[in-house]
């Protein structure tokens, strides 16, 4: 018998368009590549109108300093201070960012003397004839504080302002090359320039990642600016975690679904990503999904063993949320060698088997219930 | 568990039979359960929480130490416990309970062990065991058993029961065939009536394995033997479509690896610089090695040229070494200044390390079609250099940005890792002893419309498991499912009295595509 499938929730408030659901353009025939660079075992995509498309067509990673779309911005409130907006930030604050901005000279190697030349220089006071000159000179373009999604606030500004900062038709000109309104005692606001700027980059999981480069064919990862090979890739990825082909053949499936699967669901619901119909913005997750590899015989490798306690408790919670606990199997046939499991194109022998676990309350109302 | 109310000093000894106004007390007596009143969290020493403390530990002692009295509210029915069976059998008159419980068989009325445990829970059953009237511990000890249930799948029973299911055991061979299934056929009468004599032999734990799997095995047999070979068929069918898409890929990679067509001219040289002897046979000469002294080059040549090889001179000519350096200092004066794409395609070059003449495949173009193939090679490759890493190698990725497909051909594309159902390669797996179904479910209707030599579709099937166990794996549960026919399953946990039920059932994910 199988499970009935349930309606995606909306959420009530939904404040973005949907543009597409995936990085690949229906018209253009270029090639055009998005970049990611693979540092420290992350993959980071660091040049803003990557992250922009990456993001926005397929809610593909995560801002690193943001809940999920990059839109880090160096303050939440606004003001105007002679025609032109400016964020403003407490003198804690802009004293923070100083010290950074003379922790990275120092570390650069400058002597004390000329940093401190410098330091001088960065934190005089601004003139806004100075901050014009600035912004007509160049496109009010992403520096300092300011981002390919940064945050305004939602009552002053247009909302077509908020998506993309440089709209020359929009009366609000926003100061892009990094300056700020700092607030010192009492209601004084000097403007000064941002000691040192802050860019945010998107973090892609390594299943996005190969998804994106494999799937689609639309992202090229770089190792020391060298870009790496699908195989090269794949390699990587399998020596970071040992059990990446499980998990990336689990995500490629759900991905192929046209859902949109989430990692992050690990600290928060105790599984290991959650779906989601369109995307994040749209709709409430649907489903939480646990993701298992078992052999031809169906019998699990025991990397993940559950009791009827911790079933019990993870049924809780994904009751509680008001989603649906998935295990997905993934069925890996026996005579899959190690050499096969080498390149991704082992992926067609596998097989995905999911199955709903949820609790029958056996003492509800007859009446109401028709099917377990 | 008849407790004395009235203790007399004396050690009178107890009647069980009760007098008929402690008769009438009994019946009449309030059925009502106390109500739980608010929470009290804190103990703050008040004497309106001290009143309300006393009063329903009070209430809780009066209710526990009322007597039960049996057959208060109806007949009591008598029945014997026959060892030898392992079944109890009805002495008088059966009540309400026989439209959903029991069995006949020889002319004799029987009920099952759990069966029989919970009517005497419920006090309207006395079982006699060589005429001692069992209680109630006697009873748990004696008809729970390894023959018989054990005390989960009694636990299960008992829940359900009180809810008002109607639950019978199972009997694997009671499951319709695939076929009758596909026809959609009912049960006929006679065969129920079989099915319920051999009820009694079905027992439910692992000691009487072999009996079981016996049963089971030619059902399975039976049922999936077509399964089987549809699942042969389909693995098949998935092996060949996966190898015609590897070879399919493989041969895209080859061609893409193959970047020019050969031609009869260009083949020798291309292949094999060394193999001169295919060249000397057809030709004679060695072009590749016959080198034309180039004159006008910028390189610093000695001034003199040798003379040439007196193979490649005809008849007797001798020619002797040439001065040609009062001529080479006449040529390359005027500094020629190219068109501007001329100079910027320099630059480009330049920056890009291609050496122009010197570059070998240059010196291989032997004609100005090739040489404009060879530029247009280069333009491409200078624009794909950022993809050559995916598109030149041996894997490349499953879509090619450059073809612009709608978004549900795309997802097909993609998709190589296919969905498999619960059904699909169960009949391979070998049942195992500590997971089978146990009980058979039906849907709690008026007792009236119940009919034990037809029953309707049951509701659900139960597996009992302990909460200390193991949780089924994959395995078991498509075991489980395919014993089950398509009638759900739900695993009943026990956890000292409490029952949980889960289900773990198929399913697959709707695609969802959005333009």
């Amino acid at each position: 018998m199988q499970a009935e499938f349930r309606a995606p929730r909306r959420r009530n408030r939904v404040q973005e368009d949907f543009e597409a659901s995936l990085p690949v353009s229906h018209s253009s025939r270029k090639r055009a590549q998005l970049r990611a660079e693979l540092i420290n075992q992350h993959v980071l995509v660091c040049r803003p109108e990557d992250i922009q498309k990456i993001y926005s067509q397929g809610y593909f990673g995560k801002g690193i300093l943001s809940k999920a779309r990059p839109d880090h911005s160096i303050s939440d409130q606004w003001e105007y201070h002679e025609g032109l907006l400016f964020p403003v930030i407490s003198s804690s604050s802009y004293r923070e960012l100083l010290q950074w901005a003379r922790a990275f000279l120092s570390a650069q190697g400058w002597d004390n003397e000329a940093i401190s030349q410098m330091m001088t220089n960065l934190s005089r006071p601004v003139q806004i004839e100075d901050v014009k000159k600035e912004v007509d000179g160049e496109c009010p373009v992403v520096e300092g504080g300011v981002g390919p999604f940064t945050k305004r606030p939602r009552s002053e500004v247009n909302p077509k302002a908020k998506r993309s900062c440089s709209d020359p038709d929009s009366e609000h000109v926003v100061s892009g090359a990094g300056f700020v309104l700092v607030v010192f005692e009492e209601e004084v606001r000097e403007l000064r320039r941002i000691p040192v700027p802050v860019t945010e980059y998107l973090q892609l999981s390594l299943e996005e990642a190969f998804f994106l480069v494999y799937g689609l064919g639309c992202l090229s990862v770089c190792l020391n600016q060298e870009p790496l090979s699908i195989l090269q890739l794949w390699k990587t990825f399998r020596a970071q975690r040992p059990d990446f082909v499980c998990s990336y053949a689990a995500y490629h499936y759900f991905r192929c679904k046209g859902w949109v699967p989430k990692g992050g669901g690990g600290a928060k619901y105790g599984v290991d990503f959650m779906l989601y119909r369109k995307g994040p913005p749209f709709y409430h997750a649907s489903y939480s999904v646990v993701v298992q590899p078992v052999n031809s015989e169906y019998k699990g490798t025991g990397t993940r063993p559950f009791t009827w306690r911790s079933l019990a408790a993870l049924n809780r919670i994904t009751t509680n949320v008001s989603k649906e606990l998935l295990f997905c199997y993934v069925v890996f046939p026996a005579n899959l060698s190690d050499a096969e499991l080498e390149s991704p194109q082992c992926l067609s022998r596998l097989k995905v088997q999911e199955v709903i676990v949820s609790r029958w309350i056996s003492s509800r109302e007859r009446a109401e219930q028709d099917d377990i | 568990m008849a407790q004395q109310n009235k203790l007399d000093a004396g050690g009178m000894v107890y009647s069980e039979i009760l007098s008929p106004s402690e008769l009438f007390a009994a019946r009449s007596r309030s059925h009502k359960i106390p109500i739980k009143g608010q929470k009290n969290f804190f103990p703050d020493d008040s004497d309106e929480q001290q009143k309300q403390l006393e009063q329903s530990l009070n209430e809780h002692c009066s209710l526990l130490s009322e007597e039960r009295g049996k057959g208060c509210n109806g007949t009591l029915v008598k029945a014997t416990w026959i060892s030898s069976k392992q079944v109890v059998e009805l002495q008088s008159l059966s009540g309400k309970f026989w439209q959903t419980m029991g069995f006949s068989a020889e002319g004799k009325r029987y009920l099952l062990p759990e069966e029989a445990l919970y009517l005497m829970e419920c006090g309207s059953l006395q079982v006699f065991y060589e005429d001692l009237a069992l209680s109630i511990q006697d009873a748990y000890e004696i008809f729970l058993s390894s023959e018989t249930v054990s005390l989960h799948q009694y636990q299960v029973f008992g829940h359900l029961k009180r809810l008002g299911y109607v639950v019978h055991r199972f009997d694997p061979s009671s499951l319709p065939s695939r076929y009758a299934q596909q026809l959609n056929l009912p049960q006929s009468g006679k065969n129920a009536g079989n099915q319920l004599k051999r009820k009694h032999d079905v027992s439910l734990t692992s000691t009487s394995a072999p009996s079981l799997s016996k049963t089971l095995v030619p059902t399975t047999d039976t049922m999936s033997a077509d399964e089987h070979m549809k699942d042969e068929s389909v693995d098949e069918s998935v092996a060949m479509t996966s190898s015609e898409s590897t070879a399919d890929e493989s041969s895209t990679t080859d061609s893409a690896v193959m970047v020019e067509p050969r031609k009869w001219w260009t083949s020798d040289i291309i292949e094999d610089k060394g193999s001169n002897h295919r060249n000397c046979s057809r030709s004679g000469w060695d072009f590749s090695s016959i080198l034309f002294p180039d004159l006008g080059s910028k390189e610093n040549l000695s001034g003199s040229l040798a003379s040439p090889d007196p193979s490649l001179l005809p008849g007797a000519l001798a020619v002797g070494v040439c001065d040609v350096a009062s001529w080479r200092s006449k040529i390359n004066q005027r500094k020629v200044k190219g068109s501007p794409e001329h100079r910027r395609r320099g630059v480009d070059n330049q920056r890009q390390g291609w050496h122009g003449k010197k570059d070998e495949e240059v010196q291989s173009c032997k004609n100005w079609t090739e040489f404009n193939d060879l530029m247009a090679r280069h333009q491409h490759r200078r624009q794909d250099e950022q993809a050559e890493h995916l598109w030149n190698r041996e894997v490349t990725p499953l879509h090619d940005p450059s073809q612009p497909l709608p978004t549900r051909e795309l997802l097909d594309i993609c998709s190589v890792i296919k969905p498999t159902c619960l059904l699909e390669g169960a009949s391979r797996l070998k049942p195992a002893h500590e997971w089978r179904i146990s009980f058979v479910v039906y849907q709690p209707d008026t007792a009236s419309e119940f009919k034990k030599s037809k029953p309707r579709k049951p509701y659900t099937h139960v597996c009992v498991c302990g909460f200390d166990g193991p949780v089924p794996e994959l395995q078991t549960v498509k075991l489980l499912t395919s014993q089950s026919g398509d009638v759900p399953v739900v695993f009943a946990v026990v956890d000292h009295g409490d029952v949980s039920f889960y289900t773990m059932k198929d399913f697959e994910l709707p695609t969802d595509v959005f333009l």
